[in-house]
């Protein structure tokens, strides 16, 4: 693999070297106003509540997009490089975008159902604790590792250019088709028993938002400190990165530095709660899973009934009725906000990729798809909008994808070839 | 003056004014989305939003609203039944109405659920209760405020009074109609396809019988024919007119029935309300009448049980 590929994936800042062409720099005007104008569309076009939640999701799509590439917001990307390099700023982005999820979710909550007990908060994405759900996050652990990327980073990635990323969302939908073949089996041997564990059930919304702010706090630290540690042990490389340049204008920070990990972090939690708050909670895999739902229930592929699946909230699927879903749109404005930012950033590269790549992509895609599946979401939809909500089923997930990543950065540390091109 | 008495008042009036005796039967049950709107802030008034979607009432409702789930406040999901006395009373505690309170009840799904509502309502002898005219549909095409806050009230003292079962019909009451022991006219209100034993069930519903078609005798009158485009009620007259074309005039008692009860307590408060005629709704409907053993149906589109 080529230097610049690694470059263009990998979580670091963008080169200083990268400066935008001007005919770049017009396409993504030209890409940001269409989104703009096609969710104008949708909402006139689609009348009364659904065209106004397409348009909302589409343009909240764009700019989770947005914020996903600038950010480089890629869970998987993040984990490795504080795994191997003790890189520290993504993870701390994600644990700040948990802590605001969590602070506006419950901020949410308590208007929506002010007294905690009895019923679950409206389509939340609190799942059963089962061994189905660490099967899951483990298998997308290590397919996040095998092809490089969360679902979520191949959608945005996909928007810098990064083709082969297709391969792994091919991948995840016939992951999804295995998942389905798997559901009836694993659901009346472990999910439907499961406990569903809601914790402001059991303490309260201020309970909850303590214990869970003292965990991400506590996370920070260690993280932090294990970083400090790296840094004082290799000075060097921490004083390359913020050498004696002009400081920068306003407007090459925000288009093509980038974004400082708290913000992003804020921006990320921020726009999950709007989310839940107008549509559904953040997810990138409902529509994808609905997409290989649809086609393989044509095709007469799936068993009958897929048992009790439809009574979840997670990132669910169904079988298509409409063209266009609200999940659908939110995807599609990912992938052209990122495109947008990426272009504009000077950022958007044409990857090259071989015949192995390919069929890494691929293959991880399946183990994610599987694992997402099965799971009742991915990184998005389980671990973020999961903890935001208080879901343990949440830190179940994040905590085994996690150490499925370290255990396949370990294996492949050892030569198999797994988790490095990327 | 009470609520009450004013909203009776206003009622006579208008039913005076026009001479149309049927419009105060409107009036004394249906509130327009205008009309709540300028009236929510009277203490007398209690709204209840009754929804089949779950999130609908948390991302938005009409203020002050309380919201009563119809797939567990209002049903006894383990006995298949309506609430129990005791569940239906802390629900009226809960959304804080009086004795002295007026109750409109609106949801979505053009408020089959809330009509839903206004049948448990009525069993268990709460006065005052009326629908939103056009339900939650209609209150967001005219682009009404939605909150999102949710109104703790204090709790209401009114009191359940013993079920009354004349407002619901039992499997056994709807045999005798089949077999003509019992004198009373069956008004289908499912779909066309549905009463013709074309498909089991609307796509996509799970709850079914192992036989398609109709009661014998049933007649078939849609929901959908009762309102018009915006989902509010259409006038006594044609009301009247439609049901009068099927033969269901008054003169004998009603049963009104569908898959599970839930789109034919619409046509029941129709019937009942806004007609005045004598209705039990069927709850049972469809999944219990097509799935018992030795109950007649008619089946027009030929496929019944064994030989599909």
């Amino acid at each position: 693999m080529g230097q610049d590929l690694i470059v263009a994936v990998t979580s670091a800042p963008t080169p200083a070297g990268l400066v935008p062409a001007a005919g770049a720099r017009l396409l993504a005007l030209v890409v940001a106003v269409a989104l703009v104008a096609a969710a104008f569309v949708l909402a006139g076009a689609g009348g009364g509540t659904a065209g106004r939640e397409l348009a909302f999701s589409l343009l909240l799509g764009g700019a989770f997009g947005v914020t996903l590439q600038r950010s480089r917001f890629c869970f998987y990307c993040i984990t490795r490089d504080f795994i191997e390099r003790r890189e520290t700023e993504g993870l701390v982005a994600i644990l700040v975008a948990l802590a605001a999820g969590t602070l506006g979710y419950l901020a949410l909550l308590g208007a929506m159902l002010p007294v905690p007990t009895g019923r679950l908060p409206p389509g939340a994405h609190i799942g059963p604790l089962s061994v189905a759900l660490v099967a899951g996050a483990a298998l997308f652990g290590v397919g996040m590792t095998v092809s490089g990327s969360c679902i979520s980073a191949h959608f945005y990635r996909l928007g810098e250019g990064h083709w082969p990323s297709l391969l792994a969302l091919l991948g995840a939908a016939v992951g999804f088709v295995l998942g389905f073949l798997t559901w009836n089996p694993l659901y009346l041997g472990l999910i439907q028993a499961a406990p569903v564990v809601w914790l402001p059930q059991h303490l309260g919304y201020g309970g909850t938002a303590l214990v869970q702010l003292a965990l991400l706090g506590g996370l920070a630290t260690v993280v932090w400190r294990a970083g400090q540690r790296a840094r004082v042990a290799a000075p060097a490389i921490a004083r390359a990165t913020t050498s004696a340049l002009p400081p920068p204008g306003l407007w090459t920070l925000l288009s093509t530095r980038r974004w400082p990990p708290v913000a992003a972090g804020l921006i990320v939690g921020f726009i999950g709660v709007l989310a839940y708050l107008r549509v559904a909670p953040l997810g990138v895999t409902a529509e994808l899973g609905s997409l290989a739902r649809t086609g393989v229930a044509a095709a007469g592929w799936l068993p009958d009934r897929l048992q009790g699946l439809d009574s979840f909230a997670g990132c669910a699927t169904v079988v298509k009725a409409a063209l266009l879903s609200n999940n659908g749109v939110f995807v599609l404005g990912l992938v052209g906000g990122a495109f947008a930012a990426a272009l504009n950033a000077g950022a958007f590269r044409v990857a090259r990729a071989g015949a192995g790549k390919l069929a890494r992509q691929f293959a991880g895609g399946v183990l994610m798809g599987w694992g997402g599946m099965t799971a009742l979401g991915c990184t998005v939809g389980t671990l973020l909008s999961g903890i935001s909500a208080g879901a343990a089923s949440g830190w179940v997930f994040g905590a085994v994808c996690v150490l499925a990543i370290w255990l396949s950065l370990a294996i492949a540390r050892r030569g198999w070839g797994v988790g490095r091109a990327d | 003056m009470s609520l009450r008495r004013r909203l009776a008042r206003i009622g006579l009036a208008l039913a005076a004014l026009l001479s149309a005796p049927a419009l105060a039967q409107h009036a004394d049950f249906l509130v327009s989305t205008d009309w709540l709107e300028k009236n929510l802030d009277n203490p007398k008034l209690k709204v209840i939003e009754v929804s089949v979607n779950p999130g609908l009432f948390e991302r938005g409702h009409i203020r002050g609203a309380s919201n009563f789930s119809w797939h567990t406040d209002l049903v006894d999901t383990v006995s298949r039944d309506i609430a129990s006395p005791q569940q239906f009373q802390a629900l009226l505690a809960r959304a804080g109405v009086n004795d002295d309170s007026t109750v409109v009840l609106y949801g979505d799904n053009n408020n089959w659920f809330a009509a839903w509502g206004a049948w448990v309502f009525d069993i268990y002898g709460v006065p005052n209760v009326k629908l939103l005219d056009g339900g939650r549909k209609k209150w967001e095409a005219e682009g009404r405020p939605l909150s999102n806050r949710v109104q703790v009230h204090a709790p209401g003292n009114a009191k359940v009074k013993t079920a009354n079962a004349a407002l619901r019909a039992r499997l056994g009451d709807v045999l005798a109609v089949a077999r003509q022991e019992k004198q009373a006219v069956l008004v289908d209100i499912r779909s066309a396809d549905e009463y013709q034993g074309k498909v089991f069930a609307p796509s996509g519903v799970q709850e079914l019988a192992v036989r398609a078609g109709h009661v014998p005798g049933a007649v078939n009158v849609p929901w959908g024919k009762l309102v018009a485009e915006d989902g509010t009620f259409k006038s006594a007259e044609e009301l009247k007119a439609i049901y009068q074309a099927v033969g269901v005039d008054g003169s004998k008692p009603v049963i009104t029935y569908c898959r599970i009860g839930e789109r034919s307590s619409h046509s029941w408060f129709a019937l009942s309300k806004l007609l005045g005629y004598d209705v039990r709704n069927y709850d049972g409907s469809w999944t219990e009448y097509g799935n018992s053993v030795g109950a007649p149906i008619a089946n027009p589109a030929g496929t019944v049980w064994g030989k599909t």
